[in-house]
């Protein structure tokens, strides 16, 4: 695949080995739902961010509840979540998790084993991709995914650069779909 | 025999530079430590707190072999693979940061001595016998002249060659050994810094044994614009200074206006406090576009390369007074004064003028005669309207941001006639300009902001230069202890994420008796926010060294008096013998003063070696989100990893589990985070049950404040019997402790990491 310029520029990738660019909900749901034990780390980006009104966090909550994904709340989160009255399956500051992930015998927050796959939904883009540069350095052990509306060239599959937000809600909501009929 | 021989010669010379015959204080092991000599401290911190690379790029192009691949398991063509390169890069940096200030200081103190010669004494006043602390500690020089100074200084200038080598294609092949070299870097950047602020202090007679320094006029709207301006850019103060005196010799300090951005401004404030301080470094290029100043003269660190271009944009004239950045300009020190000045005012070219007398009367000679010809007027919001009209929310604005935010909206709304989103953006902008020049419209986006730029003027408190020897007496017992429950350091620059974070940050921890100390451009940024009453950080709390003080110690190479107070504690405080005895300085920092770092939107070089010499000295460092392209971290895995440390009282290994502190180098994503973290990361193993009910009390409350209530799922790990809970939260810790079946423990005696791991040193050292 021919380099894709990532949308904030701070992030172009210096290197060879970047992401899988997916742009097909079904497709992205069918890697999901193939993952045995994914994990999704929930940034503070979506407590400042909404799609036609509604919250991100509802978006991501929807997406864990649809395919029983443990998450992770980074940053206060937590405190936004609180509010919705779920509780998080795990709290790591950003590069805690990332920190945790890339031990291979790290038991993973359910203490079932290390996570497969790791989305990442919400983190700052510069930070979010340093942290899934170390995972795609130093854990060969998992994969990782991304659901910000950017392409993030350090993430084994990322979506695309979305230029409008509708395009980013259908896929969201796709995404949604597919995981709950279950592929 | 030869061997042992070569090691005597070696350690008569050292004692020879370090003066060892003056019987201050016995020599320790390790006076003028060269690259392995704390090799094994090192190696004791990176076992708990290893390093975390997030590499910003795949490849190396280090030399004529590469690029070099280095993703998965490959390795280099010279055999180094990806992790040892990012430790490699993270030296470099931690090199360039320490070269800075160690250059700033050979600079300074040439020049001091010219002026003073090399046997002025150094004399902090009555309050600071413990003048140089790192200097003392990490050398085992006691300096009393400004000529003893150069001794430090060519010690630290051996050792960033030795370690510069070892970067060079195929040597170093371990991570850990280049973090051990960073580490000496960053601590050598703390003796660099020390030499140049003493030797400030002594040659310029800034104010010293004194917490009540004058509060400097802040801001843009502070700078008098009627009158001609000169604008000091940088970090030395060497030029800024002559500029004085000369305007003061000639009676002309009245009629010409002083300012200056980045610490050069800090610096000339200490020097005159009618110097105005216009803004941290993110504020540069937007004053500079502004064209208020009329002469600009640069020194070093933190100036804009392209100065000249930026310059000759605005119709300002530019001097660059230092050879570390001399733009290919004409050098003109040997040129007819007259001359000069008629080329900058005819011609309008820029000059570097290397001899500080004659760039001082260059540069107010030019501003007094080009000043009444140059228009400085602020943009209205109707012309703001106006130009703002060609935008076509095109996002290219955006893509390029380096603080990843939308300014074309912004503009967008400026068309409108709405200002509400600009104004907020502002705070946000690192000033890096990147966005003007992309934008394909060349809508002057810098100029759109100055509508958005307050006008408020605020105050900074003047650096005031080390802590007095008696304001460690008073807070020693209630630093170590845990009743104060930490020193809070907010320190280098300010862009990154948000200007108005650290306000917040010194109003919260001063608020909570912690103390708060503050440095560099951060300085300015904690006073550009007043409280309901219209006061900044700076008039609303004391500015000593003490429970809820707000301190501000000077200029970036000024961080070395907040690591220099935590030596002083161990030597002062707790008598132990500092000379030449870095590890145990060192281990009672990590084990004992409740210190932590923000280096909230670091962006530079300096920033790296100064986080990083902290970290030696065993004080954690709190970084905002985007210096995780620092490439490299500290972090430990909380529990799992090894916290166990020696109870030199009763000479036997104790396994704590207590991760205190939990992380050296750590990054937090928001302010909100590390709200929270700043707390835990003063916790220390030596805080009394008191200390530590204190302590935990502000960790559990930040968290509620900020993480939508409950306890922190961490707190088991901090409480290490009963008495250690905070009262107000008593029950509820209580009950969750039960409902985890956490098990009490006894708290360390003499908490130490001496004796843990191979070391000259010998426990009994650590006791006091
Ligand atoms: S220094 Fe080593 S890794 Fe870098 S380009 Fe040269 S051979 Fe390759
Ligand atoms: S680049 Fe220029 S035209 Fe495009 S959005 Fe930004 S300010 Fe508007
Ligand atoms: S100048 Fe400010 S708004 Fe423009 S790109 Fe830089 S940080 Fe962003």
């Amino acid at each position: 695949m021919s380099a894709v310029i990532p949308y904030h520029r701070v992030n172009v990738l210096t290197g060879i080995k970047s992401a899988r660019l997916i742009e097909d909900a079904q497709e992205y749901a069918g890697l999901i739902q193939k993952a045995k034990r994914p994990l999704l780390v929930l940034g503070p980006l979506l407590l400042k961010s909404s799609l036609d009104g509604r919250l991100l966090i509802e978006y991501a909550l929807e997406i864990a509840k649809a395919a029983n994904i443990p998450t992770c709340a980074t940053a206060h989160v937590r405190a936004k979540m609180a509010e919705l009255g779920v509780k998080p399956d795990s709290f790591y500051d950003v590069v805690e998790i990332i920190n945790a992930l890339k031990d291979p015998n790290w038991r993973g927050v359910k203490k079932e084993g290390n996570h497969d796959l790791v989305l990442f939904f919400g983190i700052r883009s510069d930070l979010g991709e340093q942290g899934l540069s170390v995972l795609k350095h130093f854990a060969p052990h998992l994969k990782t995914m991304t659901l910000c509306k950017y392409y993030f060239p350090n993430a084994n599959y990322s979506l695309p650069n979305f230029r409008k937000d509708e395009q980013w809600k259908a896929f969201l909501e796709s995404l949604i779909d597919n995981l709950k009929k279950g592929v | 025999m030869a061997e042992v021989k070569e090691i005597t010669r070696k350690l008569e010379e050292i004692q020879k530079k370090i003066k060892a015959e003056i019987p201050w204080e016995p020599v320790g092991p390790t006076p003028m430590p060269e690259i392995p000599d704390l090799r094994n401290w090192d190696m004791r911190l990176l076992k708990t707190y290893a390093p975390f690379y997030a590499p910003f790029c795949d490849l190396c192009c280090f030399c004529t072999y590469g690029k070099c691949d280095l993703t998965e398991t490959r390795r280099g063509a010279c055999g180094i693979d990806i992790a040892t390169q990012q430790a490699r890069w993270v030296l470099l940096a931690c090199l360039m940061g320490c070269s800075a200030h160690s250059a700033h200081a050979g600079h300074i103190l040439e020049f001091l001595i010219e002026k003073h010669g090399p046997d002025k004494k150094i004399d902090l006043g009555g309050s600071i016998n413990i003048e140089a602390p790192h200097i003392r500690t990490v050398v085992g020089l006691k300096p009393e002249t400004l000529g003893d100074l150069q001794i430090a200084l060519e010690y630290v200038f051996k050792e960033i060659t030795h370690l510069l080598d070892s970067t060079n294609m195929g040597q170093e092949g371990s991570y850990l050994d280049y973090e051990s070299k960073a580490l000496h870097a960053g601590m050598l950047d703390h003796v660099g810094m020390e030499v140049a602020d003493i030797a400030q202090i002594v040659g310029f007679n800034y104010p010293t044994s004194v917490a009540d320094t004058p509060l400097i006029d802040l801001g843009w709207a502070a700078v008098d614009k009627s009158k001609p301006v000169i604008l000091f850019v940088g970090h030395n103060p060497a030029t800024s200074t002559v500029v004085i005196d000369y305007l003061r010799e000639n009676n002309l300090y009245d009629q010409v206006e002083v300012c200056g951005v980045c610490c050069t401004a800090l610096e000339t404030s200490r020097y005159s406090d009618r110097a105005k301080v216009v803004g941290p470094f993110s504020r540069q290029l937007f004053f500079i576009r502004s064209g208020i100043a009329d002469v600009i003269m640069t020194d070093e660190q933190c100036i804009r390369t392209d100065m000249p271009i930026e310059a000759s944009k605005a119709g300002s004239a530019l001097i660059a007074t230092l050879d570390k950045a001399m733009y290919g300009l004409e050098e003109a020190s040997e040129m007819d004064t007259a001359e000069i000045v008629r080329q900058m005012v005819d011609d309008k070219k820029h000059f570097a003028i290397l001899d500080p007398r004659k760039a001082a009367e260059v540069a107010a000679k030019v501003a007094m005669e080009i000043a009444p010809q140059r228009r400085k007027e602020w943009l209205t919001e109707g012309e703001a309207k106006e130009l703002a009209t060609k935008c076509n929310v095109c996002g290219m604005c955006e893509q390029v941001c380096p603080n990843l935010f939308n300014i074309g909206a912004g503009i967008a709304e400026v068309a409108k006639g709405k200002f509400e989103l600009i104004r907020e953006q502002f705070n946000l902008c690192v000033g890096c300009g990147k966005c003007e020049a992309e934008c394909p419209r060349k809508i002057p986006i810098f100029k759109i902001m100055q509508v958005a730029a307050s006008m408020e003027k605020w105050k900074v408190r003047a650096g005031r230069g080390p802590i007095m020897d008696t304001e460690i007496r008073t807070v020693g017992a209630p630093i170590t202890l845990g009743t104060i429950p930490g020193v809070v350091a907010l320190v280098g620059c300010s862009n990154f994420p948000d200007i108005r974070d650290i306000a917040e940050m010194v109003d919260e921890f001063a608020k909570r008796k912690y103390i708060v100390v503050v440095s560099g451009c951060t300085s300015m940024v904690a006073g550009m926010w007043k409280d309901a009453d219209g006061k900044t950080v700076y008039e609303k709390y004391s500015p000593a060294f003490e429970a809820g003080g707000v301190v501000n110690v000077g200029s970036c190479v000024a961080n070395s008096h907040i690591t220099g107070a935590a030596i002083k504690i161990a030597n002062i405080f707790a008598a132990l013998p500092l000379r030449g005895n870095y590890e145990v300085m060192a281990d009672y920092v990590l084990n004992r003063v409740g210190a932590v770092g923000i280096a909230w939107g670091a962006y530079s070089q300096k920033a790296a070696s100064i986080g990083t010499g902290c970290n030696r000295l065993g004080i954690p460092v709190i970084l905002g989100p985007h210096s995780s392209k620092y490439r490299r971290l500290y972090l430990s895995r909380k529990e799992e990893d090894d916290w166990k440390v020696m109870d030199a009282r009763k000479k036997e290994i104790v396994d704590t589990g207590e991760p205190s502190p939990e992380h050296l180098a750590y990054v937090c994503e928001t302010k909100e985070k590390a709200m929270v973290m700043i707390p835990k990361l003063c916790i220390r193993k030596n805080d009394t049950p008191q200390g530590r009910a204190i302590k935990l009390n502000h960790y559990v409350s930040l968290h509620k404040k900020y993480m939508g209530g409950g306890l922190p799922e961490d707190i088991q790990l901090f409480v290490r019997r009963d008495p250690d809970i905070p009262l107000v939260y008593k029950k509820e810790v209580r009950e969750y402790l039960q409902r985890i079946g956490w098990k009490p423990r006894e708290p360390v005696g003499l908490p130490t990491l001496i004796g843990t791991y191979p070391s000259k040193v010998s426990v009994d050292a650590v006791i006091h």
